[in-house]
């Protein structure tokens, strides 16, 4: 991995910490219901696949540590909330039940959508994470989607909760797909074998698969991906940050 | 929720029988194989799991069927109980040998 150009090296990592970051900061949020979710069954669920997600995090912060020669914990918890690169889906708190599981089935679909693509990278590191990933991840989609069927068909309330979460949630959401400053090089590298537009696209045909079948029509948006979408930062994330960097800071330096 | 009750049942490897494991709540199978993966099978534990819905299964449980109050030894696969009567036989032939006696037949 040393012997790639700067330009490409930069690139690598700027997807990387992006893959990173997302799977981090979502299984924060989710980790939350630990002991406060529906039932009994879904809080262990629930907590697991978060727990999954800080895993895969984990993994992805490792490969990045060894490519810029850093250290994983002080990438995951050393940096400044604006250092961080995950999609504006993941700026939303926790919420309600409905809004929790719109936001994982769009993010598990299009996490989906990226790893297949991943798993065929030039890049043996990501490719081989990636194949990896996607056997867990194929799990956590179908777990979802099980529960966008519930709440889909489980009367008014819960359809309606789930209609608006997914309406607040779309344009955020799009931001998983937002432009990359170094995909040309990653492209013309094999690094990233599709581009983030045709990825998009293959997003959106499925996510329009799994709610035509619930009768639920997409939210639209005419911007598309929004260029800031991995850079803009919320306070209910800086909330979070601050939750979660808490004990890294209260001692800096140490050794755990 | 209307949740049912699911029995899993897990086998540790392939080839061994399936063993029960316990139960989980769910409100359709979908789910129920979820969770039953969560309990009893996401520690890489298990390489199978059968999940029954609880009410599926069949219970018999009457004494007076499993537990009859007459000695059915006889029906065991070893047969008559003869430990004491071997021993009492060696007592009158005046040979030692309690140690041994009647193995397997118990």
């Amino acid at each position: 991995m040393t012997d790639l150009e700067p330009a490409t090296r930069d690139a690598v990592a700027e997807l990387l910490l992006t893959l990173a970051d997302d799977e981090f900061v979502l299984g924060f949020w989710d980790s939350e219901w630990t002991g406060i979710a529906p039932m009994l069954e879904e809080d262990v669920a629930t907590s697991s696949i978060a727990q999954d997600e800080i895993g895969h995090a984990r993994a992805w912060f490792e490969l990045l540590a060894e490519l810029t020669d850093d250290d994983p914990d002080r990438i995951a918890f050393g940096r400044a909330p604006e250092a961080y690169r995950h999609a504006a889906l993941m700026n939303h708190p926790r919420t309600d039940w409905a809004f929790t599981v719109a936001r994982r089935f769009l993010y598990e679909t299009a996490d989906a959508v990226r790893l297949e693509a991943l798993a065929g990278s030039s890049h043996a590191g990501i490719a081989g994470l990636a194949t990896k990933m996607r056997r867990e991840e194929t799990y956590h989609l179908l777990h979802w989607n099980a529960w966008m069927r519930r709440l889909a068909e489980g009367g008014p309330d819960t359809r309606t909760r789930l209609k608006d979460a997914l309406a607040r949630l779309w344009s955020d959401a799009e931001s998983v797909f937002s432009p990359l400053a170094g995909e040309p090089a990653l492209l013309a590298g094999g690094i990233l074998p599709e581009s983030l537009a045709d990825l998009r696209g293959r997003w959106i045909e499925r996510v329009d698969a799994e709610l035509g079948s619930l009768g639920l029509a997409r939210p639209t948006s005419e911007a598309g991906p929004p260029s800031d979408g991995r850079t803009a930062r919320t306070d209910d994330f800086r909330w979070l940050w601050g939750e979660f960097t808490s004990v890294a800071r209260s001692e800096a330096g140490a050794t755990w | 929720m209307a949740d049912r009750v699911w029995e899993v049942f897990q086998q540790a490897a392939e080839g061994d029988p399936m063993v029960h494991g316990g139960s989980v709540s769910a409100p359709d199978e979908e789910l129920a194989l979820h969770y039953a993966r969560e309990f009893y099978g996401r520690r890489q534990e298990s390489v199978r799991l059968w999940v029954v819905p609880r009410d599926a299964i069949l219970e018999l449980d009457d004494p007076d069927l499993l537990q009859p109050p007459f000695d059915r030894s006889h029906k065991r696969p070893g047969g008559y109980v003869i430990k004491h009567k071997l021993e009492a036989a060696r007592q009158r032939a005046g040979t030692s040998g309690t140690d041994g006696g009647g193995e397997g037949i118990e």
